[in-house]
């Protein structure tokens, strides 16, 4: 609760709140309300400018209501960022505490699988999961949580490393506790700051990720409206109808700023150092 | 020193050999093969068995995987299987253009990123400090792609000054023109990439100027700007150069959007069009080049921490 | 922070909106839509080079056993030779290349060509009756490699009495033999090419010979000086492979490319109203095929397929794709056999709903449409809305075009299906019931065996009409489009091709203006 109140103390604080926020009531208001049908197309009404017709934010060339597809987006938005994000984080915990509690050469071991895994394109895993299955946002959300599960890995086997050298964690070794009790005790509330930092980072970048995957066609499935898709579809009529692509470009750059200074407040808000500091 | 150095080649080439491996079998899942993209729609059965077997893909795939490593032990990552040309070869093409382009990026990228960053650093309490930092985090926001496409617009379409897309026929042999084709594709990949770093920079110097001996050192009369430069920067290259390890891999994906946007003949078209005709020998050898340069950049950064840092020496 | 983004929007807006005096978008340009005759040669630059646009590079040069429809559009006709070939301007009809002319037999049993007396290979060798034998020879050659050597299965022997004729004997009637001389494995090579070696270098007959592959960018070929034939009035042609359509469009803009094939029919508004470039539309054989998977359930009840095929108002599926035709049925209008059947499963939402709930699904239904991603997204969009308009709610899967080729072509497993069947003359598809269609008409089988083997082209003709319009009420697929070509083509550019430019893109007739 403290951590909640020293990050709404800060400006970047409450902005990136109220977009994340912002981006959950889209996507619950979209899942009862949306003005059009996202997915309808009305090739009579194309090209529509904003407040025409009853389209807030008019429409593109095949009639897609913009402020549907744009309501629509965020959901699909929110699940890429959210899923992304638990995928990475369970991949990263996972690695993270492979590679340090349990015996030396099994920990040896993970810690270079994670060196090799980061130096394993991310956009390849996604090739394959979409060749194989078709691209969808779950083929995307999947490769863009592995791949960054594994930079999280590495970072937390950092904090673990740091946390495990500390005093308390070895006097309960030497108390006996179990590893497992010593995991849910004192490893994972220690680095749930870091990780949280980590986390909120990730779910920046899978919005990016998505977009970019989206773009060179190994995204989100086409007729499930989705940010990434609008400007992958509007790009080309960039010079003809630039408003068109405002609005799912907007929507993405708040969306990753929102998420980003949330990321950094947190990290403020979490670390005392930091807090007195600045 | 010595012996670090033994175990972490020893491990380089450990990491090196496990990546083959994997890279080797994700692609076996990918679904249909190279035979029927030679073979094509028409093809009989008898026809797409015997480009199979004229190609060795009938044999298992331990003797297929046996035989590339094989090959690249001696340096030799085999034949295109539908051109027949040297993996190599034409890696060494692509290389070319995406070397540069990285490389490039990178420049861009800390040119941006090293003095605004010590600066945000420096006056971060104040409106500079502000802005260069919410600038840096809207460049992080905007998608690279996105990036690149403004960027055609603005100076090839309306402009005229630089070209829209690809690269000159004859490569840096006109160096003019090779250079002019790579301008746009430097800024977008360097600019989403400095924002990024400039973030980290920023950070690094913040954590500097708060530690003791720079504190020691002021004490002594030196001036802010003084003594980071003579203690601070040091220290703060290293959390900055592990970093850029890091985005590594960030970046070859980055550069793959970039040649898409601006059309640029280079390792990411070449891999994306290679995927997509299932040339899997090429893609195979492209992808390990790929992951294997990343491993050896990490490889000389922790070295050269080493190096550098002399509390990571008595760690062992 | 808040102060940073207020200035963002406007500086998007800046960056974009300076580019947009393009005016408002249509369709296809208002400009000129033909070029002018190219002027005499003294008005020409006969040392010009021509960049040309064009969007799927090819996967290898060797045209004998690599497939790909972008190997046809760069080698026949600008390197290698047929007998005969194709002219686009006459309706497809099949005209002489290699050949001067041919002699049938009365009982349509033996071809007897005659070659043109001056022909030869690029490395200087003459070409000869011996190099057409050995050529159709390596087709028909058992466990031959040739694609679509299965298309000479007729043919029984080839013989060479002089060095300018070439018999032709076949097993049995053939009416498709003169096609297929016209396309891929009728190309004359030099006897005893090393089929292999022609990625490295050609060894064609043509007016054109390839210079330097510059992969995954672009291919230039060089004027043959030597060529038998009227030499080609440009120096160098260099196709440059872009696939992004608004890349293609922006290299065309700022004169990076003179003439930009497959053009984006949506994206022709920088050029429509220019007095620099003239648009120009030309038919194709490439026909958007709604495939449904007739052999498994739901489509083994025709009622469903009908219902789709009702559900789907083609007009608007063109206009999203920018501009084609209705066909109704399998057959372009430029193939003999073509009959309008656009009257057959008319858009009829109403009709559609009616048509599933007879079908027992009363409620609608779930179907999933396997695409490959190289197709634009407007088409299934469209279908996605208007199916959902008579309760079909359609999953759109995009893949790979390998993956489209494994899963749907090869083994058969998918529910709808949508590529561009863009071989010319490919009805025989519906005649076959092992292919992915699932489509299996006795009836159909037969009148396709007998166009085949038919005495006379009018009697093939027919029989092919009857074939079109039973796939057709029988709704073996649905027929969304034919598609049309846009090729752009920069002010001072003459004889630039626009009629089934993907199959051939014949770049012999190029000129560049001094």
């Amino acid at each position: 609760m403290t951590a909640l109140k020293a990050l709404l103390r800060r400006p970047t604080g409450v902005f990136g709140v109220a977009v994340v926020v912002g981006l959950v009531v889209f996507s619950l208001v979209s899942l009862v309300w949306t003005p059009f049908d996202p997915t309808a197309t009305n090739p009579d009404q194309g090209w529509l400018l904003p407040f025409s017709g009853g389209h807030l934010l008019g429409t593109d060339r095949l009639g897609h209501d913009q402020f549907s597809q744009l309501l629509a987006g965020a959901r699909e938005a929110l699940l890429t960022a959210v899923l992304a994000m638990v995928i990475a984080a369970v991949v990263g915990i996972a690695l993270a505490l492979a590679a340090t509690v349990t015996p030396r050469w099994i920990g040896a071991t993970v810690v270079q699988l994670i060196d090799i895994l980061i130096a394993f394109p991310v956009l390849l895993l996604a090739m394959i999961l979409a060749a194989v299955y078709g691209g969808s946002t779950t083929t995307a959300v999947v490769a863009i949580g592995i791949g960054f599960g594994v930079n999280v890995a590495r970072v937390a086997r950092g904090e673990i490393n740091a946390v495990r050298g500390t005093d308390y964690v070895l006097a309960a070794q030497a108390c006996g506790a179990n590893t497992g009790r010593i995991i849910r005790k004192h490893l994972l509330p220690n680095i749930a700051p870091t990780l949280i930092v980590q986390l909120s980072l990730t779910m920046a970048l899978a919005v990016l990720a998505e977009a970019a995957l989206t773009y060179l066609g190994y995204g989100t499935n086409p007729n499930t409206p989705s940010w990434g898709g609008m400007l992958a579809e509007q790009q080309a009529y960039l010079s003809a109808r630039p408003l068109l692509v405002i609005w799912p470009g907007l929507a993405v750059v708040l969306t990753v700023l929102g998420l980003n200074l949330l990321g950094d407040a947190l990290r403020v808000a979490t670390d005392p150092r930091l807090r007195d500091a600045r | 020193m010595i012996r670090y150095l033994l175990r972490r080649t020893l491990l380089l080439v450990v990491s090196l050999f496990v990546a083959s491996v994997l890279i080797f079998l994700l692609l076996r899942l990918l679904p249909g093969d190279v035979a029927t993209t030679i073979g094509g729609l028409r093809a009989t059965p008898a026809q797409l068995a015997q480009i199979r077997a004229n190609l060795g893909l009938d044999r298992p795939l331990t003797a297929q995987y046996g035989s590339w490593l094989g090959g690249v032990l001696r340096g030799d990552f085999g034949r295109s299987q539908l051109t027949g040309v040297s993996v190599s070869a034409e890696l060494a093409t692509k290389l070319q253009v995406t070397a540069p382009l990285v490389g490039g990026g990178i420049v861009v990228a800390l040119l941006l990123a090293v003095p605004f960053g010590i600066l945000a650093a420096l006056r971060h309490r104040s409106s500079v400090g502000g802005g260069i930092s919410a600038v840096a985090q809207l460049g992080i926001a905007v998608p690279t792609f996105w990036l690149g496409l403004v960027l055609v617009l603005l100076f090839a379409v309306e402009l005229r000054v630089l070209p829209a897309q690809g690269f000159p026929i004859g490569g840096w042999q006109t160096p003019g023109a090779a250079l002019r084709a790579l301008v746009l594709p430097w800024l977008a990949l360097g600019l989403s990439e400095g924002a990024v770093l400039l973030r980290f920079v920023r950070s690094a110097v913040l954590d500097v100027l708060s530690a003791d001996y720079l504190r020691t050192a002021r004490a002594k009369g030196r001036t802010r700007v003084g003594a980071l430069l003579t203690h601070g920067l040091r220290n703060a290259a290293l959390p900055v150069t592990s970093m850029l390890g890091l985005q590594i891999a960030g970046l070859i994906v980055g550069a793959v959007v970039v040649e898409q946007v601006f059309a640029l003949p280079g390792v990411g078209t070449m891999l994306l069009a290679d995927v997509g005709n299932r040339d899997l020998v090429k893609v195979q050898g492209e992808v390990l080049v790929i992951s294997a340069s990343v491993l050896v950049i990490s490889f000389a950064i922790d070295i050269v921490h080493r190096a550098i840092d002399p509390r990571l020496r008595e760690v062992g | 922070m808040r102060r940073a983004l207020m200035t963002l929007a406007p500086l998007l807006v800046a960056a974009t909106l300076v580019a947009c005096g393009t005016g408002a978008p249509t369709s296809a340009g208002t400009g000129a839509t033909s070029l002018p005759a190219t002027p005499p040669d003294a008005q020409l630059n006969l040392g010009a080079t021509v960049n040309v646009r064009l969007t799927l590079e090819p996967t290898s040069l060797n045209p004998f056993s690599t497939a790909g429809a972008a190997l046809d559009q760069l080698l026949l006709t600008n390197v290698y030779q047929n007998l005969l070939t194709v002219d686009v301007h006459k309706q497809d009809a099949i005209v002489p290349q290699l050949a001067t002319g041919y002699d049938e037999s009365p009982d349509g049993l033996t071809y007897t060509f005659h070659l043109v007396p001056n022909a030869h290979f690029h490395d200087g060798t003459p070409l000869t009756s011996a190099d057409v034998k050995w050529s159709l020879d390596q087709q028909t050659a058992p466990g031959s490699l040739g694609i679509y050597a299965a298309n000479f299965a007729s043919i029984n022997s080839v013989a060479a009495p002089d060095p300018r004729t070439v018999v032709i004997t076949l097993k049995h009637r053939d009416t498709w033999l003169l096609w297929n001389l016209t396309q891929r494995e009728g190309i004359v090579y030099q006897q005893g090419t090393n089929f292999a070696s022609l990625d490295a270098k050609d060894n064609g007959s043509g007016p054109f010979t390839i210079g330097a592959w510059n992969r995954g960018s672009t291919i230039t070929i060089n004027r043959y000086n030597a060529y038998w034939g009227a030499k080609p009035k440009v120096a160098t042609v260099i196709f440059h492979y872009i696939p992004d359509a608004n890349t293609a469009n922006n290299a065309e803009q700022t004169g990076e490319t003179d003439i930009e094939a497959t053009a984006d029919p949506t994206l022709l508004q920088p050029f429509g109203n220019s007095s620099s470039f003239t648009v120009l539309n030309g038919s194709t054989t490439d026909k958007f095929t709604l495939a449904f998977n007739d052999a498994v359930a739901p489509f083994t009840n025709p009622a469903v397929r009908h219902a789709i095929r009702q559900g789907i108002n083609n007009a608007d599926v063109i206009k999203a794709y920018g501009g084609g035709i209705a066909i109704g049925s399998d057959v372009p209008p430029q193939d003999p056999w073509y009959q309008d059947l656009t009257s057959i499963d008319r858009y009829d939402p109403t009709n559609a709903r009616k048509l599933l709930a007879g079908a027992g699904f009363p409620n609608g239904l779930s179907l999933t449409l396997t695409v490959p991603n190289i197709y634009q997204t407007a088409i299934t969009d469209v279908l996605t809305s208007e199916l959902k308009q008579v309760g079909i709610a359609l999953t759109v899967k995009r893949v790979e075009f390998q993956t489209w080729l494994s899963q749907v072509f090869t083994n058969h497993q998918f529910q709808l299906s949508l590529v561009d069947h863009a071989e010319a003359r490919d009805i025989g598809n519906y005649a076959n019931a092992k292919y992915y269609f699932g489509y299996d008409n006795a009836q159909v089988r037969n009148w396709f065996a007998q166009a085949g083997t038919a005495s006379s082209d009018a009697d093939r003709d027919a029989l092919l009409k009857q074939v079109g319009k039973q796939i057709s009420t029988d709704a073996a697929s649905d027929w969304l489009f034919l598609a049309k070509t846009f090729t752009v083509a920069r002010q001072g550019v003459y004889g630039v091709p626009s009629i089934e430019t993907t199959e051939r893109f014949d770049a012999s007739g190029l000129a560049v203006a001094t």
